[in-house]
């Protein structure tokens, strides 16, 4: 059966139960914590409430030797993963690039003396999750996630802010923009590119057909956007110094 | 519960000025420590042991009463001051501090002398509750309510944007804790409408307000502390 698509978030208890006998028969649920770093108390709240995390079964699939991304897909409402995965597309690709990786490549490109094999560093960047939706978009993106998952534009957009992207929004948003299901859960840092089946050097390779041009205004909107979000922090910072100034 | 408040909530306010001694000391935002020294002796005041015994040295006519008045509108005037600077409220600064608040302070200070000095207040009993309840009393016990209330009502909006704020979590709790604090603190000027039957509500308002809203500046000097000590380790 397809999953409604307002399920509520994370996997329900009794499907990750039988999901983790299924991959580790004879392994306690102590031990699974024990070899995954999870603490034992946050595993247990989470089964008593009836749901676990994404986060812990991510964990506890490393720890097993499992693929997370994998793993996810064994439930219902993670079957968008279930296949081969899907390429990603080079604008994706580019979104997962770090803003100072994009200014050392523009400087890569001008001049030739400057390092020119450096290291990407990997995903996710501080703002990779705006970075992924811009990248998707096609104007009438977040529209079709709200109505597809009763999400209001606001909070949506607060996600971006905090670059974060609970799993189930990053797979829904995935679907209405018609790419590869796992981009946003790489872009939220829930699983790596690796895992998700990204081909290593993929974003590199990105970068490099990408233009001088595109590239030089590529790292420009993304200077743009980093300054707005280094003002709001500097702000926001500023008035919470204020108040303790004042009162603390 | 009731009789264990006001207690509750002197306990509190003691606690808060003296872990501000240390900074006090070394003369750091000592307008705080000013300030909670003078919340602690309101509520003292405003129990009935401590009340009497203050009264009768005073001369057993309720002066300990108009005292108790007038440290409340300064400490009001400290703390809706210092709050508003904190929140960056700048209208609510004006309307506490400029003209139109120190007018509203003056007003109500000689109306509340005055008032008080024309009424035959022999009989010392906490609350003036002893007295003669008559029109002239309920002026007076109004006017005591209308400074705090109207100090409250100019912080609310400052205080509530911060609360929705993204600062740190602990801070919101706090901020939100003296929110609710100065809500409780104008929800007392509605005291004249409650029924008879219902007139244990009013010390029960009353001090859960000063007891949230020291309560959450408390917790702001908290999240300050904690927040330096995670930067310094």
């Amino acid at each position: 059966m397809y999953p409604s698509r307002k399920s509520s978030m994370s996997i329900p208890s009794k499907a990750f139960q039988r999901w983790l006998h299924g991959v580790a028969p004879d392994v306690s649920t102590s031990d699974v914590c024990r070899v995954s770093g999870l603490k034992r108390t946050t595993l247990a709240q989470q089964l008593v409430r009836g749901k676990v995390a994404e986060s812990s079964l991510v964990r506890i699939s490393r720890a097993l030797d499992v693929n997370p991304v994998s793993a996810l897909s064994t439930f219902d409402s993670y079957a968008d993963l279930r296949g081969t995965p899907v390429a990603p597309t080079d604008a994706e690709l580019l979104s997962q690039v770090a803003t100072m990786d994009l200014l050392r490549a523009v400087i890569a490109r001008n001049d030739p003396g400057a390092p020119q094999d450096f290291e990407l560093a990997a995903a996710p960047h501080d703002t990779s999750v705006r970075a992924w939706v811009e990248a998707i978009d096609d104007g009438g993106l977040r529209h079709r996630v709200s109505r597809a998952t009763g999400i209001a534009p606001q909070n949506f957009s607060a996600h971006l802010t905090a670059n974060k992207l609970p799993p189930e929004l990053a797979v829904a948003t995935a679907r209405e923009a018609g790419v590869g299901p796992a981009g946003g859960l790489i872009a939220s840092g829930l699983v790596s590119e690796e895992e998700a089946g990204w081909r290593r050097g993929a974003r590199r390779a990105a970068l490099d057909r990408l233009g001088t041009a595109e590239l030089v205004s590529l790292a420009g909107e993304r200077l743009q956007a980093l300054g707005k979000t280094l003002h709001r922090q500097e702000n926001e910072r500023d008035r919470t110094e204020r108040i303790w100034e004042n009162l603390g | 519960m009731t009789a264990a408040l006001p207690w509750l909530t002197l306990i509190v306010c003691v606690a808060m000025t003296a872990v501000r001694i240390p900074s006090a000391i070394r003369g750091r935002n000592r307008t705080m420590f000013f300030l909670f020294a003078l919340l602690s002796a309101d509520i003292l005041l405003s129990i009935k042991e401590p009340y009497l015994a203050i009264d009768a040295v005073l001369g057993g006519f309720n002066l300990a009463n108009l005292l108790l008045r007038f440290m409340l509108y300064g400490t009001f005037l400290l703390l809706g001051v210092k709050t508003a600077a904190a929140f960056g409220s700048e209208a609510g600064l004006r309307a506490i501090r400029g003209p139109v608040g120190l007018a509203v302070l003056g007003l109500v200070a000689a109306l509340t002398a005055w008032i008080f000095f024309t009424m035959d207040t022999r009989g010392s009993s906490v609350g003036l509750s002893g007295l003669h309840q008559n029109a002239a009393l309920e002026s007076y016990a109004a006017l005591g309510r209308f400074y705090p209330g109207y100090v409250a009502v100019c912080l609310l909006p400052g205080i509530w944007k911060a609360v929705r704020s993204s600062a740190p979590t602990l801070l919101r709790i706090a901020s939100a804790t003296l929110f609710t604090g100065l809500v409780l603190l104008v929800l007392t000027q509605g005291f004249p409408l409650l029924p008879d039957g219902a007139s244990w509500l009013r010390p029960v308002l009353n001090y859960s307000a000063a007891l949230a809203s020291a309560l959450g500046m408390g917790g702001i000097w908290l999240s300050k502390s904690l927040a330096r000590r995670t930067a310094r380790g």
